[in-house]
């Protein structure tokens, strides 16, 4: 590969890569974002979730025997 | 991480039963040997150990490949899952004779003894206890591999 083709091939570089506007860093601090983010706390379970559970629950206890067939399928 | 979606999805579906299986196969093997008690493990442990991990993973593949279609919470697809899953293991009970279809019940393992009547609910607090593991642990391994 001689020098014409070097500059070539760096044109073509050039060309094909876009070219980077502006600054390479954000404009504003964005960690406290990221602790902000990370303090959230997760969405607390629906109403319907826990009464789900509750039914779970009582149905096992009503009915211990069915246990084992839920096991069975699990 | 954005290779082999479908087989990450596979994973995520196979973990949960994968974890609480040993824990039923302990159990089992203590009211077996310690305790006596007349069940047969054996042929009670082919559908749980064979079947459902694959159907939980495969039934996770399908939500992953289906969910643009349909939008709908994984959740949901955990409820449908216990009417295919239910059938498969009444049949393969029923080829292991591990159940028996009687006058006004059906005998679960020659000692549990459920009517027909109770079965709708049976049917039903399997689907809301598996629409609470899809949402919230199946839900939350899809979130964390990435295809969720």
């Amino acid at each position: 590969m001689n020098g014409n083709d070097e500059e070539r091939l760096k044109q073509l570089l050039r060309g094909a890569l876009p070219r980077v506007e502006g600054e390479s860093e954000p404009k504003r601090d964005l960690w406290p974002a990221v602790l902000k983010r990370l303090d959230e706390k997760p969405a607390a379970p629906p109403w319907f979730d826990w009464a789900l559970l509750a039914g779970l629950v009582g149905m096992a206890a009503f009915f211990p025997s069915a246990i084992p067939v839920f096991l069975y399928y699990l | 991480m954005h290779t082999h979606p479908y087989l990450r999805a596979y994973m995520a579906g196979v973990f949960v039963p994968t974890l609480v299986l040993p824990l039923i196969l302990a159990v089992f093997i203590v009211l077996r040997l310690v305790l006596q008690v007349q069940v047969p493990i054996e042929r009670f442990l082919v559908f749980p150990f064979a079947l459902v991990p694959t159907l939980f993973g495969v039934w996770n593949v399908v939500f992953l490949w289906s969910h643009p279609r349909t939008q709908l919470p994984v959740g949901v697809y955990g409820a449908v899952l216990p009417l295919i899953g239910a059938p498969i293991g009444a049949l393969v009970a029923n080829c292991l004779g591990l159940v028996e279809f009687g006058g006004n019940h059906v005998t679960y393992f020659e000692t549990v003894h459920v009517p027909y009547a109770m079965l709708p609910l049976f049917l039903l607090a399997a689907m809301a206890g598996y629409y609470l593991v899809w949402k919230y642990i199946i839900g939350f391994l899809n979130r964390v591999l990435g295809i969720a």
